[in-house]
């Protein structure tokens, strides 16, 4: 094989003695390091680099399909010598060194073998059965993660306060001993990124309220972001002074400087209980990937720069200058992991591949687990009562039936949540359990995904929709993908109540009325409940808490705030919208529409504020002979199409009512269901909203459905259908 | 030319564990070494131990099982053997890349990988043999958990792994898992948890199967055997192996990493008294070797069941009944018995 110009860099070193100095000079004692510990170090260290230069000669030959490498960050393979390999580590995709040390920490792995099997995308690959090239390891505690730029960071801290919640409970219940520490790498480039600078205000922000936060957040500087210079000294001059977070630096092309550094960072993390921040200085080899033309962006000279500070030269100067390893064997050992790394890959290439869509999907919907639900005593208050008060009722019982249950989200806690939906939550099982969190929505889904991966049942509370949207890949990127990318071994289970969609009065603007849902619909897996009732509510929500807890599956319950304190429907006292609570058994499985009345000349298919409003021009629309039904969804995706079907295979007109915007609804779905099952298109019809914002004052329901425009559609398609009835009657006699 | 170009075939040595020398293997020693220094040498420390030497026990005291069975007889017997076909190997056509054990094995693969040098592998071998054989605390009983045709059941693994742990503690009974052992499982116990397991397991063909003069190696009934060892053996010198060695957890010790304080430790602790999982020590050699064959040197071909039953577990080389496995035997030999002299022959220059 060709030598690539690094090795050749390498190889002229070992033979003329030209070795680089660290700035330090430190002793192995001085370090904590034996020998041979040092030698194993490198010996990660060699395997990463012959990895990467491997996974680009497969490349070239069509055998392998990823090639950002981990060349020049390999000093992280002395972080992972400092922690144990039970602390849960989210690791970015430069670290391929620290999951290989950290696999030397549990005999009977194989590290090259199912690397390789990675890059080849075969579906024997043991973490994501070539569904994508991600660092992970069930067995080491290393939860995959994705590409997209430090969405991971929230997370982190979420599991890192998962620890001192299972103590606050007094088990041992979690995935991960107690006195872990979480870990969570990412690069200079991505430092930048506002999801990395919430979560590292919300690690401080809980750290400055005493909070444990065993954190180590280790930012591998290499000083480059894809062709974008990383400016000297801004990351130190931006954590330096940070309250609350510990600031270590340390040379990551010195395994000693940083196996000492990370030690410390080990320390202060799981003894204080606070997090760090380790900031690794390294250099990136070979270019952002293997696609990726340095040479377009950096002068010969940079590269050249560049090259001269490979840490493999560091590190077998380190060998040589301790009289660890002489020349020969440096060279020996490089060799023959080299040669290893060709062998297993001859074989790993030939590994089976994912062949079907049936195969890759398998793990969108993750494996079920035990219930973990207890018998609570409850008595059910059956007054009639509002959405919001049912639901509080629900919450309340559900946190007595799961101990794992935990809340959290802005003002759930003191006040109860903007609606009251939360009240008196907060005051009957402790604070850590009903969580006031800080004003960051891709914190607050950041704290689910890390309590749900570490054994919570969440329930986390976006207060309104449209904030969704600022932090909306935390379910998109991240909770939806973790089963996905792990082939079901790591899963995030949680249930996330949005407050949204239209109607409100009094109180209007587009950001307390969002009606844009279509951002949730689209992610596979993610299971999306709206309830038009407060009955309904119960069942949804004791529904979804039961998804999470046994089928570990992210359900989103999508809340109508018009209808937390709707108490009547056609006149003001008639009571006529509240319902009994149903108790904790009622459960609304997925997919499963609900119906009122059996009437045949139309049938309307609805959600939401749209039941409640379709409900009031019924009342009109019978009064005028008009015989019809209304079919409830009640679950906004994997809807069952055939049901719905059969729901309206007897009606002569169909009308989809939809308060969420024409554009890209559940009704468009809905509608190409039945077509798509024979409905002939005529009988078809939607009412949707406009592609609009929401205004404020009296316009603010000037784009949705309203009573009128139901009675008026419902009118305009049921004559026709009565007139034609009478024609064909007329020509019979 | 060509010969000289062609690529050395790249073996994973798997040193076998006690009970493969029998009678059929009585005299292989002395055909396969006989005259070798290295055998005298071993003889002369038995004399000094006032041991029969290994010539005499191969060569001229009639097999029997109540003699060469014994720890401290057989465990030397095969490791000799071992040696003996491990030296024999072409080195100019066969490369190892690799080497592992089973059991006892695990001290042969010390000295095959040049971790150990072979006399003071065979001082140590002799020893725990002795120790044993002196001690012999508990027994082991061998149960498969795979079909007829060796494919995996991991249902039944489950089953047999809760029962012991219910049969554990009662009435006395002391019972563990002591070997991953490929399609099977050998546990450890004291005589009344191996009777009760013996008269729980369902009988099949020859299981379940007490293994005769074997204590209950790889169980916490060991703990007084290992700290005589380490008394014993304090100053083995045990050193990095000269190629990458593979151990009864599946960790992997390196020509250039290996500290040899580490390796005694295990070898004289862990190793003895915590399951041994050959199982994982052959994923990972072949997983991270991926060598072209695998040679069992040593007595007997009883060992091969156990690596082929592995094979299929793993799915290696597409192999997943014991069909298949006797089909790729037959067309492409891959796992090579020393013990049976026509396979021997394919690897001797």
């Amino acid at each position: 094989m060709t030598p690539f110009p690094l090795e050749a860099r390498l190889f002229e070193a070992l033979r003329d003695g030209d070795w680089p100095s660290p700035a330090q000079a430190w002793s192995l004692e001085q370090a904590g390091l034996t020998a041979p510990a040092l030698v194993e170090l490198f010996e990660s260290q060699v395997l990463s680099r012959q990895l990467d230069l491997h996974a680009r000669r497969l490349q070239a030959r069509g055998e392998a399909f990823y090639t950002i490498g981990s060349s020049g960050h390999e000093g992280n393979a002395a972080i992972a010598a400092a922690f144990r390999v039970t602390d849960p580590a989210l690791l970015h995709y430069r670290d391929a060194a620290f999951l290989l040390q950290r696999s030397k920490q549990l005999p009977g792995q194989t590290p090259a073998y199912d690397m390789l099997l990675s890059f080849a995308a075969s579906s024997e690959d043991p973490i994501s059965g070539g569904r994508h090239k991600v660092l992970g390891s069930k067995a080491l505690n290393v939860p995959p993660q994705t590409s997209t730029i430090a969405s991971h960071t929230p997370k982190a801290v979420g599991m890192a306060h998962s620890f001192g919640l299972w103590r606050r409970l007094g088990e041992q219940g979690g995935e991960w001993p107690n006195d872990s520490v979480t870990i969570c790498s990412f690069g200079d480039a991505s430092f930048n990124h506002s999801t990395t600078q919430g979560a590292l205000n919300a690690a401080a922000w809980a750290a400055y309220q005493g909070a444990p936060m065993p954190l180590v957040m280790v930012c591998e500087d290499n000083g480059i972001g894809i062709s974008t210079p990383t400016p000297g000294g801004w990351i130190e001059q931006s954590m330096r002074a940070r309250p609350e977070i510990h600031y270590l630096s340390c040379d990551g092309l010195d395994l000693l400087d940083t196996y000492r550094t990370a030690r410390e960072a080990e320390r202060l993390a799981r003894r204080l209980k606070q997090p760090v921040f380790l900031h690794m200085h390294c250099v990136r080899l070979m270019g952002h990937a293997g696609s990726d033309a340095q040479q377009a962006y950096l002068t010969p000279q940079q590269i050249k720069a560049f090259d001269a500070r490979d840490p493999l030269l560091y590190s077998a100067g380190l060998l040589m200058r301790h009289g660890v390893l002489d020349a020969e064997a440096i060279r020996a050992l490089y060799e023959h992991i080299g040669q290893r790394v060709a062998e297993v890959a001859e074989v790993a290439i030939r590994q089976p591949k994912l062949d079907s869509a049936e195969a890759v999907m398998a793990p969108i919907v993750p494996p079920s687990r035990p219930a973990r639900r207890q018998p609570a005593e409850s008595k059910v208050d059956e007054t009639p009562a509002t959405m919001a008060r049912l639901l509080n009722q629900s919450l309340y019982r559900l946190m007595a039936e799961y101990p794992h249950l935990v809340m959290a989200g802005q003002d759930v806690g003191r006040k109860g949540g903007v609606y009251g939906v939360t009240q008196r939550l907060q005051a009957r099982y402790g604070a850590y359990r009903v969580i006031d969190t800080l004003l960051d929505e891709q914190s607050i889904l950041g704290l689910g995904i890390g309590l749900a991966q570490n054994g919570f049942v969440p329930i986390v509370e976006i207060q309104f929709l449209a904030y969704l949207h600022n932090a909306e890949d935390q379910l998109r990127g991240e909770a939806a993908t973790l089963s996905f990318f792990s082939k079901g071994q790591y899963t995030n289970p949680m249930v996330i109540r949005i407050a949204g969609l239209g109607y409100q009065k009094g109180f209007g603007g587009h950001f307390h009325n969002d009606n844009a849902i279509a951002v949730l619909r689209d992610i596979p897996g993610i299971l999306v409940a709206c309830p038009s009732n407060a009955a309904d509510a119960v069942g949804l929500m004791q529904e979804a808490v039961r998804l999470a807890d046994e089928e570990q599956r992210v359900v989103v319950m999508l809340e109508p705030i018009a209808l937390y304190h709707s108490r009547d429907l056609i006149e003001e006292g008639d009571r006529r919208w509240s319902f009994s609570d149903p108790g904790p058994e009622h459960r609304l499985p997925v997919g499963v529409p609900g119906q009122w009345g059996e009437g045949r000349d139309l049938a309307i298919v609805t959600y939401g504020n749209g039941v409640y409003l379709s409900h009031q021009a019924r009342e009109r629309l019978e009064a005028k002979g008009i015989a019809l039904r209304i079919i409830d969804l009640r679950w906004l995706t994997a809807l069952d199409h055939d049901a719905i079907q059969r729901r309206v295979a007897d009606c002569a007109q169909v009308l989809c009512v939809d308060e969420c915007r024409r554009s890209g609804s559940v009704s468009e779905e809905v509608i190409t269901g039945l077509v798509e099952r024979g409905v002939e298109s005529h009988r078809l019809h939607r009412l949707t909203a406009e592609d609009s914002f929401i205004p404020l004052g009296p316009a603010a329901t000037a784009t949705l459905p309203s009573v009128a425009a139901i009675v008026e559609r419902a009118e305009g398609l049921v004559p026709r259908q009565i007139a034609s009835k009478r024609t064909a009657t007329e020509s019979r006699t | 030319m060509s010969e000289m170009t062609q690529p050395k075939e790249r073996l994973l040595i798997v040193c076998p564990g006690r009970g493969t020398y029998n009678q059929a293997e009585w005299g292989s020693l002395t055909r396969h070494a006989a005259g070798s220094e290295w055998l005298s040498r071993f003889d002369a420390l038995r004399r000094e131990q006032n041991q029969p030497t290994l010539s005499e026990l191969d060569g001229e005291t009639p097999f029997r099982l109540s003699v060469h069975g014994r720890g401290d007889h057989a465990s030397p017997l095969i490791y000799a053997c071992a040696l003996a076909d491990a030296l024999a190997i072409d080195r100019e056509r066969y490369e190892i890349c690799a080497v592992t054990g089973n059991s006892m094995g695990w001290y042969i693969a010390l000295a095959l990988s040049g971790a150990l040098a072979q006399d003071d592998a065979f001082t140590l071998i002799n020893t725990m043999g002795h120790l044993m054989q002196t001690s012999l605390i508990g027994g082991q009983l061998l149960y498969p958990w795979v079909d007829d045709q060796w494919r995996p059941q991991p249902e039944r693994r489950r089953e047999l792994l809760a029962l012991i742990e219910t049969l554990h503690g009662q009435e006395g009974s002391e019972l563990y898992l002591s070997i991953e052992l490929g399609g099977m499982l050998v546990f450890g116990g004291n005589e009344a948890g191996l009777k009760r397991l013996t008269e729980e397991l369902p009988p099949m063909e020859r299981f379940p199967m007490r293994l005769h003069q074997h204590a209950a190696f790889h169980t916490p009934m060991q703990e007084s055997v290992k700290a005589e060892a380490r008394t014993r053996l304090p100053a083995t010198p045990f050193g990095a192996p000269e190629v990458p060695l593979i151990d009864g957890r599946g960790k992997l010790w390196t020509p250039w990493s290996t500290d040899p304080e580490a390796l005694w430790d295990y070898t004289l602790g862990e190793q003895l008294v915590t399951p041994y999982d050959f199982t994982a020590a052959l994923r990972v050699s072949l997983r991270e070797f991926v060598p072209d064959r695998v040679v069992i040197p040593g007595p007997g071909a009883t060992l091969g069941g156990a690596v082929a039953q592995a094979l299929i577990q793993l799915g290696w080389w597409g192999l997943d009944s014991k069909a298949a496995f006797q089909a790729m035997q037959q067309s492409d030999p891959r796992l090579i018995s020393m013990g049976i002299e026509e396979q021997r022959e394919w690897l001797l220059a």
